[in-house]
């Protein structure tokens, strides 16, 4: 009987910094770390310009919508699966939601056609792989591409300006002196949180993710769960979509191009495993506007941007190698 | 809820057509209008058929669809030519393909705008020794005997006018060390270099240099990025260049929403809307210099030129000269009123 | 029958085992194991599941590394690195599970690793050669060389390994239940082979449940339990009484709680006609609340698959299964969940935990919704009910904030049991519930699940252990193939007669002999 502590015992005598409660703090640690380089860096490089109450808030507005899309990422990745797709779904709510018509509905309209557009192609993802047994990486590929495809050929290659008044002034628009973007970003980040941490959609998330079978042992749904995270990932992109829309005063095909690889690369460094069953919404948050500090970074000190996809290159596998130096984390199997 | 969103998705996606068809008739139709009558002049009755083969980039940017619509637009007014499009793909290699399925099909001329000049020379050649004359738009190959004739811009010239354009305009001013900005297109491609080395050669023709230089990637979501942290890079401004109008949408949106408007905006390229709000003038955006994607329309009437064997009608030659070159123009509030018919 | 005995072989030793001991963590798998293989025998290792086969066969081919002992191979005391070690040794390892590249031709998987070769440029023409006279050894030069190997029947796959390992002229060949893949008549041709091979003086060590087998292929056997040798080089001429004996009869007289005097009334489940193509067929009985009933049968007996049927993990060709008299959706996990049915399956880390996720969120899998309000969970609530269920579980440490993954094994298995405490679970289903847990925790499993019999709950349990299903259930269960072949009070059988049943019928004609 006395066996069984005895089994265990060893790992109680670790310290708080190696226990398991101590893990999502390890993970966001060094992902704080590099933010906070980076923003020593920007003191010292552009004193004037770098720390400003505008450049802070340019930074976080313009992290707002890929933030939104990697938030829905972050759940896909830790429900299992991975969305190619949140690039081109973007660009076809964007454009769908700045047609004529639909801007003839004003900007709540707008902002229903986005949402309305970006979950019935995430729902059509999501059925492809529970039911139709496709592999993420497929179903949400051919959705790229024809997702794309089809906001181009709505859009007929034209850009698309907008002439609703609310939705262009969105964009500049600020609550408290933040501007409303950066609130939405706030928003979803929370929601987001409460959602992982706090309901039973984040543990049946976590649960598919983690271990599929155990979860279809326990009873779980599994299909409908991942229906229902490829469903939220396209919201998540309606939502961005119109984020993008405003800033721009306009929708095009183009929008949202290279997202999928922003979004995913935010919630890898983020510390969130391509395997599942595990990530944070708060590292991705970092790894959002980890990139966008870089980029600002660039910008503010006149470099060319070649150099600047080196250093997110080289950010990405140093994040993911300290992540990998966490002691017990190679238990996980398969 | 669920009636109101099909209704809305339904009426959302046949207006997006509605809207392109309208858009697409109105820009070609004044784009064709003041070329017409010259074409006719020097070309005469209709002869015989002529099959024209077409090849252009399918990206999504709104001068190569320009360009396509262009040509199209063009052929339409010549009852004996027949324009056969061959969708280019997403790149070289798609475009290739497409051109030797093209090749065989043994059209009278072949107007390329390739996707890499580079890589399609030897597909150019290919075609030019089958005895298919190539008119070769904008993206030059790289040998002289790919094409019959070469038709392009000259992103040189538009860096060149966009910087004496700033630059009197700064002088006038009598602002003395100005903060010049330039938004770059993508940054590998040839043709930006170009622009960027005309641009920095012209205003250093009155001791002004460029402060900061960004690049975006020719699309509206890339122009508002890199222009929201440049405004924060420089807190004031004397002058901007944006090398290209499509990502100009997203240069002005960032600017209006960092309600910035101490400084003066050129654009590049030329596309209807930049030249509305210049006529409106009620925003930054002073000029745009012209790199017109009309040079496929033009394309197309020399194509017929030669198929039937025929020249310039004013000039000398009997034939069509191997090259021309567009100059680009400086499209100001002045003379707005002349061109806002080519824009696209 | 016993074409062994005409062919008497006292030759060298070529492998000695002293006193091998191999512990895991919990676990003493090997304990004081001898084995004495010559050259140009088949040597039969004998021994009930868990009793150590696996582990030595790990060891001989050099993925384990012993903790204690010696191997004395070809008169030289050894001790393999890694499994190429071993190969390289001349010992290689035909596993049940063949380690064939499916897309690979029968010539490059047999020359896999070590093919002829100029300036890294494979001679094709040499590796051809090669495979082929490999294959000819083993009277199959008839194996098209260029076919990939996936689309060979199992067969024909396994001589395509054996023939790997004659092409690295392996001197000793392990095989691990090859018979278990093979039709009847694919059994005598693999048997001719394996007399060719000893004839040609290489020894071969043979595992096998099928008493049956031993007798006709083999020339001696060692017989372990509990990871001991009880019998080393008797001769397969041994009776199979004696042969059980040695396989059974272990102490675990302590180890089980009393079964409740009272007969159990009533019935919670009935399974009808169940049946599932090639894996188990017509399967008939019934559970009563509070009783625990076992089924006793061999990996590949269907007893898994049955267990998983009656959950709704898998769907039924033909048959039901009625909880309190009303038919389950078949198919349908959440119908059995919804009606009170609860499975801890066999591979607990890959089918029920979620490793990284702390014990509290493993407890409540099952039941999110009854700790939660509008989607929104009650971690307080749920905290205090799974705190509760650990306790009562007596889990071990106690903190439901730890990760499932730093608990032993026993006390993994607890916290699956306790999803379905927590869930409410009136019939719970056990798979292999003992598996990688040590004697002592086994002992406090069989007391939870003893005394959740004893609040009404009824049990279904599977095991392979024969000793565990007698010693802990009520009703017994017998399958073999896919069948139930026998169903008796628990009391009113023995080991011996279940291990016979299970390892088709040979003991009774032993006895008669």
């Amino acid at each position: 009987m006395t066996d069984l502590a005895s089994a265990a015992a060893p790992k109680m005598k670790t310290s708080w910094w190696r226990d398991d409660a101590s893990e999502p703090v390890r993970r966001n640690l060094g992902l704080t770390g590099v933010l906070v380089a980076l923003v020593v860096i920007g003191l010292v490089s552009a004193p004037d310009t770098f720390a400003t109450s505008g450049n802070v808030l340019n930074i976080l507005t313009q992290a707002s919508a890929i933030g939104v899309i990697a938030i829905g990422m972050t759940f896909v990745i830790i429900g299992g699966g991975i969305d190619l797709s949140v690039g081109a779904l973007t660009a076809l709510s964007a454009v769908w939601c700045t047609t004529v018509a639909t801007q003839g509905f004003g900007g709540g309209g707008m902002l229903f056609t986005a949402l309305v557009v970006g979950t019935v192609a995430g729902t059509i993802n999501g059925v492809l792989i529970a039911y139709g047994r496709l592999v993420p990486f497929i179903a949400t590929l051919a959705m790229m591409v024809g997702a794309r495809g089809l906001a181009t050929k709505i859009s007929n290659k034209q850009t698309q300006p907008v002439n609703v008044e609310s939705i262009n002034r969105l964009a500049e628009n600020k609550l408290l002196g933040i501007p409303v973007l950066v609130l939405i970003f706030a928003g979803v980040t929370a929601v987001g949180w409460v959602v992982l941490n706090r309901t039973t959609f984040g543990r049946r998330t976590v649960a598919v993710g983690g271990n599929a079978e155990a979860a279809r042992l326990a009873g779980i749904n599994v299909r409908r769960q991942t229906v229902l995270l490829y469903a939220l990932s396209g919201l998540c992109c309606g939502l961005a979509a119109l984020m993008v829309v405003a800033q721009a005063n306009a929708g095009s095909s183009s929008q949202g191009d290279l997202y999928e690889l922003d979004a995913i690369a935010a919630a890898i460094i983020g510390g969130t495993t391509l395997t599942g069953g595990r990530g944070t919404v708060i590292g991705s948050l970092l790894g959002v506007v980890v990139f966008t500090t870089i980029t600002n970074l660039f910008i503010l000190n006149n470099l060319p941007t070649e150099v600047q996809n080196i250093v997110k290159g080289a950010i990405i596998v140093g994040a993911v190698l300290v992540q990998q130096f966490q002691p017990r984390d190679l238990f996980r199997k398969r | 809820m669920s009636a109101l969103s099909r209704r809305n998705l339904f009426f959302g996606g046949a207006a997006a057509g509605v809207g392109a068809l309208m858009t697409g008739c109105t820009s070609n139709n004044q784009a064709a209008v003041p070329a017409t009558a010259p074409a006719q002049q020097s070309s005469g009755k209709p002869g015989k058929p002529i099959t024209i083969g077409f090849s252009a980039p399918a990206a999504d940017h709104g001068w190569l669809a320009a360009i396509t619509a262009d040509a199209q637009a063009r052929a339409k007014q010549y009852p004996e030519v027949t324009l056969k499009t061959v969708e280019a793909g997403q790149d070289a290699t798609a475009q290739r393909a497409a051109l030797q399925t093209l090749i065989q099909e043994k059209p009278d001329v072949i107007v390329v705008l390739p996707f890499d000049g580079a890589q399609l020379t030897a597909t150019g050649r290919a075609a030019m020794q089958a005895g298919i004359p190539v008119i070769n738009l904008d993206r030059q190959f790289s040998d002289e005997l790919a094409f019959r004739v070469l038709i392009r811009g000259d992103n040189y010239g538009m860096g060149v006018a966009a910087g004496h354009f700033i630059g009197e305009r700064l002088k006038t001013a009598g602002t003395s060390a100005p903060v010049i900005a330039e938004i770059a297109g993508i940054d590998n491609l040839p043709l930006t270099q170009d622009r960027s080395r005309g641009f920095k050669e012209a205003l250093s023709s009155y001791g002004f240099k460029v402060s900061h230089r960004v690049a975006a990637e020719f699309t509206i979501d890339s122009g508002q990025k890199v222009t929201a942290n440049l405004l924060q890079a420089a807190p004031k401004l004397d002058a901007v260049w944006n090398h290209d109008d499509d990502q100009g949408v997203g240069v002005l949106a960032a600017i209006n929403q960092a309600g910035r408007k101490e400084f003066l905006m050129v654009g590049g390229a030329g596309s209807r809307k930049a030249m509305e709000q210049i006529r409106a003038d009620n925003t930054v955006l002073k000029a745009t210099v012209t790199y017109s994607p009309t040079m496929s329309g033009s394309a197309v009437s020399l194509a017929r030129l030669i198929a039937n064997g025929r020249g310039i009608g004013d000039l000398v030659e009997l034939t069509v000269p191997k090259e021309i070159r567009l100059a680009s123009e400086t499209v100001t509030k002045d003379n707005v009123a002349d061109y806002i018919g080519l824009g696209f | 029958m016993t074409d062994s005995a005409d062919t008497p072989v006292d030759g060298p030793p070529l492998l000695t085992l002293t006193e091998v001991v191999k512990t895991f963590p919990g676990v003493r798998a090997l304990d004081g194991v001898e084995l004495t293989v010559r050259q140009g025998e088949v040597h039969c290792l004998l021994g009930q599941n868990g009793a150590g086969k696996s582990t030595l066969i790990k060891v001989l081919s050099g993925a384990h590394r012993p903790d204690a002992g010696q191997i004395t191979w070809q008169g030289r005391s050894v001790s393999f690195a890694d499994p190429q070690a071993a190969m390289r040794a001349g010992i290689a390892t035909i596993y049940q599970e063949l380690d064939l590249v499916p897309d690979m031709t029968v010539a490059e998987n047999i020359l896999l690793g070590h093919e002829p070769r100029t300036a890294g440029f494979v001679r094709r023409g040499a590796m051809r050669a090669a495979a082929h006279t490999a294959l000819t050894r083993l009277g199959h030069g008839e194996i098209p060389l260029g076919r990939p190997v996936g689309r060979l029947p199992a067969a024909a796959q396994q001589i395509v390994s054996m023939a790997r390992a004659l092409s690295r002229e392996a001197r000793m060949l392990i095989m691990d239940e090859p018979s278990a893949v093979l039709a009847h008549d694919e059994v005598s041709n693999l048997f001719r082979i394996i007399r060719e091979l000893r004839d040609q003086g290489i020894a071969v060590v043979y595992i096998s449940h099928r008493l049956e087998e031993i007798r006709q292929i083999c020339d001696r056997v060692t017989v372990l339990q509990d990871g001991r040798t009880t019998a080393a080089d008797l001769p397969a001429t041994t009776p199979t009484a004696e042969l059980v004996g040695r396989m059974t009869g272990r102490t675990l007289e302590h180890v089980f709680p009393p079964r409740p005097p009272r007969a159990p009334s009533g019935e919670l489940l009935r399974v009808e006609g169940l049946t599932r193509h090639g894996e188990f067929s017509d399967a008939s009985f019934t559970v009563g609340p509070g009783e625990i009933v076992g089924i006793a049968g061999l990996v590949g007996s269907g007893r898994s698959e049955l267990l998983e049927t009656v959950f709704g993990a898998r769907r039924p060709d033909a048959g039901h299964v009625l909880v309190d008299g009303r038919r389950l959706k078949p198919g349908s996990v959440a119908a059995a969940v919804r009606a009170g049915l609860g499975l801890a399956p066999e591979e607990r880390k890959s089918q029920a935990l979620l490793l990284g996720e702390p014990v509290q969120n493993n407890i409540g899998l099952a039941s999110l919704s009854r700790h939660a309000t509008a989607g929104f969970v009650r971690r307080g609530a749920e905290r205090a009910a799974a705190t509760e269920v650990a306790d009562r579980l007596e889990l071990r440490p106690q903190d439901v904030g730890r990760r499932a993954r730093t608990l032993s094994g026993g006390n993994q298995q607890k916290v699956v049991v306790g999803r379905w405490l927590l869930g409410g679970t009136r019939l719970l289903l056990l798979d292999e519930p003992t598996r990688g847990v040590d004697v002592g925790a086994r002992a406090e499993l069989y007391q939870v699940v003893r005394s959740l019999a004893e609040d009404g709950v009824g049990v279904l349990l599977v095991s392979s252990e024969v000793p565990e299903v007698l010693g802990l259930a009520d009703r017994v269960l017998v399958m073999r193939e896919g069948r139930i072949v026998h169903e008796a009070r628990a009391e009113e059988i023995d080991e011996h007669t279940v291990l016979d049943l299970v390892m088709a019928g040979s003991l009774l004609e032993g006895a008669a002999q």
